[in-house]
């Protein structure tokens, strides 16, 4: 009951903020220097000045604005600018499933390595079981993707030829960029699940656990590890977005045709209305994420269920 | 009455005293923070990167945009210590040259976070009420702004200026900065010293300076440490992307970039730089958790 | 050695020479050292000493819940059941814990898991240690909430423990412990952290079960109101150490060290109003200190060189032991120590 009507007052509480994302980008994109047509320079002034009016960009600035707005009310992202063969609403329908792949399998392997190290090195604090993957993890943590990628590229698929390189499909392509991308987010999440459940294990309660004579195993995995998860649920919001929307370098170190990819080049062309679609649709999702984390959050932890 | 102030401001002397006996607690972080070997080993390596990029272009013959055709991707030697590019440019000092860049960006934008966010989160926090209410509101709508995104438009926008970048980077981190800052004056008010500071007749202005921003110390030093690895690794990450430093200059970044593009036959071109990042981003990492470690006697003990 | 006037009771706990010591960055904390003390069937011993006098510690070490490292039994026996508990395995200590010994904590607040149902934790010890079915193990649950006075039992095995109040937690708590039907029960400072009039209920709770179930009950406490409420026997411990062992009605009757009295003088409760309050001078020793004699020493006021010598506890009268070396060669008449004054002044809580 409680939870339903805070999701709903979250998302009533989106649109002023995307409001100011779209007002701010908007402005920022156009009052910038440069345009998506000034440095195709072989059009001709009247060319030029057809094309301007097609885009609606010899309107004024305010009505510009207005009549964007007016079409997002009707959901309407408009026409991508540089590459007018879909509209940006298509390029995002066409373009996201391949970066929300990746996306989900890198989001996949940080949990499958991260939560497993962090349970590892809690269990036995300051021995060999907990440094190593620590080391590890401050490794994923200090090694940038763009330097993991091709180290990764070098190894498994030029010199052991284990894995193939830069295509995007079938399973076997998907293993080194998923890798790639969610090294970082494994290593913060080993790191966070270990501080969260060593504190975890100091608190009373763990002593009330152990005092009923339950196994080791069961004091970690049943009493502990449901507080020990609140700061790793906490940072899945964030590094979910920024996973999903983040992926820009890894998608070109492995030819990924996603979303990200597209961004960078709709920035670099001025493509006005390709990156206020992008920006808009980004916003979205990392405000859903977050909503997400906040109801799986209450959902852990009772007491923010009732409170 | 007059009495009942003065020995009130006798107390409040004794308090403040005690306040400022945190430099023993200083002391004492020190001395944990030598034990701990791997901070001190990221110290040195630190002094050694910055030598190394501040004063090593100067011992070189070469210039980090002096080409020499005649030796195109030439492998480490004698000659040229980490190879040569593709353009026949020596890596040893485009690597020192984007190592000044990639230090100035993380220090620079740090500072500018820091800047924002201990001047943002101090007054949320000291001031309190409806306007830290709404400060801090404020700092939760940017928080769901998709940052990378607008950093990257600014960079494309800006003609790839350097300074720009600065700005930008440091536009992104100063919330974490400011939040930190808040929960740590917040908790800090409450603090019998600060009472003390009050009888005592001390403007806030004064005790906001004074007293509460250096008690906060901390735990800023610490993510200052923690955020120029950070930083170093967003200006790296544009670079890779072709949106920041621009060519003939160097970034750590942009040489990563390079590299990868040469990686199957040239291997050096790859190696010295993400040799150079990395090991400056663990010492980094590895001084800051020291610091943590030093300065919070909580989790000294074990 | 506290329960020898009643030879006749079956003994259950006998501990005897137990030291735990922490080593830590600081150096060696001796925070039990050579502790003895006997539990019998079916009656209640009072703990009694001030914060760090080593009494938690000395629980804890029995049940195998001391933190290892930095913690470490250097030495001593546990006996009970025919086991040395200190030298049980980790996987037959589990198999006591919970479930021929329970124990319950000083602060109810944070003894339970906020993460899981009152029901859920409440079972947990039958299904470990008896590995009864779920339902069956609902229905015990249900009984063992009312036994401690909690209405809509089966509703409130739905409930999390921020739902009660400390009080009611406390209840949940001692139903947990008691659900296995334990024969020994500790109980470290069961009351302190709640509100007075709480406080009573608790312990009548705890003293009601003990009859109804006939175990045995170690009580924790730093309070000697409460150890005149519901203890039989009491030890009283200082620096790690056992000082004085005796019945309650011997010790409160007679105090025969000088620390016991000097504890006993400094109770609020017995002084009349206005009376100026005794208190101990000095501060508890530097455990990590090495040390040599009477650990009270220090702070006596009947102190004599002769307190340079290590006490042992040893029989000063029947059934009352004592571990003064002065009281021990009747250089210190106990007459000279201050008795509890005014008897009425002895009541619970």
């Amino acid at each position: 009951m409680h939870m339903t009507r805070y999701v709903v007052r979250q998302l009533a509480s989106f649109i002023p903020v995307l409001f100011v994302i779209i007002t701010l980008t908007f402005f920022l994109v156009r009052l910038a220097p440069g345009g998506p047509f000034s440095s195709e320079k072989a059009l001709s002034a009247e060319a030029l000045a057809q094309i301007n009016a097609h885009y609606n960009l010899d309107a004024p600035l305010w009505r510009q604005y207005v009549d964007y707005l007016a079409g997002l009310a009707r959901g309407d992202l408009g026409p991508s600018m540089k590459q007018p063969s879909r509209s940006v609403s298509e390029w995002i329908a066409y373009k996201f499933p391949a970066s929300l792949e990746l996306g989900l399998y890198g989001l996949l392997f940080a949990l499958c390595v991260g939560l497993p190290a962090g349970i590892l090195a809690a269990w036995r604090p300051n021995t060999w079981t907990d440094q190593l993957p620590m080391a590890l993890a401050m490794a994923g943590i200090c090694i940038p993707n763009f330097v993991l990628g091709p180290l990764l590229v070098y190894v498994f698929s030029l010199r052991l030829q284990w894995l193939p390189v830069a295509q995007w499909d079938g399973f076997a392509h998907k293993i080194l960029p998923a890798v790639t991308l969610g090294a970082v987010y494994a290593a913060y999440i080993a790191r966070l699940s270990r501080a969260a459940l060593l504190d975890v294990l100091s608190q009373d309660f763990i002593r009330t656990a152990r005092a009923k004579g339950l196994s080791e195993p069961r004091v970690v995995l049943r009493h502990a590890l449901r507080g020990g998860l609140q700061p790793v649920v906490s940072f899945l919001g964030p590094a979910a977005a920024g996973i999903i929307t983040g992926s820009f370098v890894v998608e070109n170190i492995f030819r990924v045709p996603g979303l990200g990819t597209e961004f960078v080049k709709a920035a670099m062309n001025r493509d006005y209305t390709m990156i206020l679609g992008t920006v808009l649709f980004f916003a979205v999702l990392i405000m859903l994420f977050n909503l997400a984390v906040d109801v799986v959050q209450a959902w852990l932890d009772p007491r923010l269920r009732h409170g | 009455m007059d009495s009942r102030a003065e020995v009130g401001a006798i107390d409040a002397r004794a308090l403040l005293t005690q306040a400022e006996k945190g430099a023993s607690l200083w002391s004492d972080a020190g001395r944990r923070l030598a034990k701990n070997r791997l901070a001190v080993a990221g110290v040195v390596v630190l002094a050694c990167v910055f030598v190394f990029a501040a004063i090593g272009p100067f011992a070189s013959p070469y210039s980090y945009d002096g080409q020499d055709r005649e030796n195109r991707f030439a492998p480490p030697s004698g000659a040229h210590w980490f190879g040569t590019d593709n353009l026949g440019r020596d890596l040893l000092v485009r690597t020192m040259v984007g190592g000044r860049v990639s230090l100035m960006v993380g220090l620079a934008a740090t500072a500018v976070s820091l800047v924002i966010g201990v001047l943002y989160g101090a007054t949320a926090g000291f001031v309190g009420g409806r306007l830290d209410q709404a400060m801090m509101r404020v700092v939760d709508v940017l928080y769901t702004l998709p940052f990378t995104i607008f950093a990257i438009i600014l960079v494309t926008y800006s003609g790839q200026s350097i300074v720009l970048v600065f700005v930008a980077i440091g536009a992104v981190e100063w919330l974490t900065m400011a939040r930190i800052v808040r929960g740590q004056i917040m908790s800090l008010r409450e603090k019998e010293f600060v009472d003390a500071a009050v009888v005592m007749g001390l403007s806030r202005r004064r005790i906001l300076l004074r007293h509460l921003i250096p008690n906060a110390l901390g735990p800023i030093i610490v993510f200052v440490t923690l955020t120029v690895p950070r930083v170093m690794l967003l200006e790296a990450f544009l670079s890779y992307l072709g949106l920041g430093v621009q060519a003939p200059m160097s970034s750590w970044g942009s040489l990563i970039r390079e590299g990868t593009l040469a990686m199957e036959e040239y291997p050096w071109l790859l190696i010295f730089p993400s040799l150079a990042l990395s090991l400056t981003l663990f010492s980094l990492n590895f001084l800051g958790d020291g610091l943590r470690d030093a300065l919070d006697p909580r989790s000294s003990k074990d | 050695m506290g329960g020898d006037m009643t030879a006749s009771a079956e003994r259950l706990l006998r501990v005897e020479g137990l030291r735990t010591s922490f080593h830590t960055r600081e150096g060696v904390l001796r925070a039990v050292d050579d502790l003895s003390f006997t539990v019998d069937q079916g009656r209640t011993l009072g703990i009694v000493g001030e914060s760090g006098s080593g009494k938690s510690v000395a629980m804890l070490s029995l049940l195998g819940l001391i933190p290892m490292p930095p913690g470490r039994i250097e030495g001593g026996r546990a006996l009970f059941g025919g086991r040395d508990l200190l030298r049980c395995t980790a996987r037959e200590l589990r198999r006591v814990r919970g479930r021929e010994i329970s124990m319950i904590f000083q602060d109810p607040m944070t003894a339970l898991n906020p993460f899981m149902t009152i029901g859920a934790q409440l079972t947990e010890p039958l299904t470990v240690h008896e590995g009864i079915g779920r339902r069956a193990a609902r229905g015990r649950a249900i009984a063992a909430l009312e036994e401690v006075g909690i209405q809509d039992a089966e509703e409130r095995l739905r409930s999390y423990p921020h739902e009660f109040s400390g009080g009611m937690r406390q209840r949940v708590m001692i139903a947990m412990a008691l659900i296995t039907r334990p024969r020994l029960l500790i109980a470290d400072e069961p009351t302190t952290a709640l509100d007075v009039t709480v406080q009573a209920q608790i312990l009548e709770l705890i003293r009601r079960l003990q009859g109804e179930l006939g175990m045995a009950v170690v009580l924790i406490t730093h309070d000697l109101g409460v150890v005149a409420a519901v203890c039989e026997d009491v030890v009283v411990m200082y620096a790690g150490r056992a000082l004085e062992s005796a019945s309650a009605v011997g010790l409160f009757a007679q105090p025969r060290h000088p620390y016991t009295s000097a504890l006993l003088a400094s109770l609020p409760t017995l002084r009349g109003r206005g009376a100026e309050l005794y208190t101990i001078p000095g501060m508890p020793p530097d455990l990590t200190e090495p040390r040599a004699g009477c650990p009270f020493a220090p702070r006596c006021e009947h102190a004599a060189e002769i307190c340079g010598a290590s006490p042992v506890l040893e029989e000063t009268a029947p059934g009352h032991w004592t571990a003064c070396v002065r009281v021990q060669r009747g250089e210190l008449p106990v007459e000279a120590l201050r008795v509890a004054g005014e008897d009425e002044g002895l009541r619970a809580p």
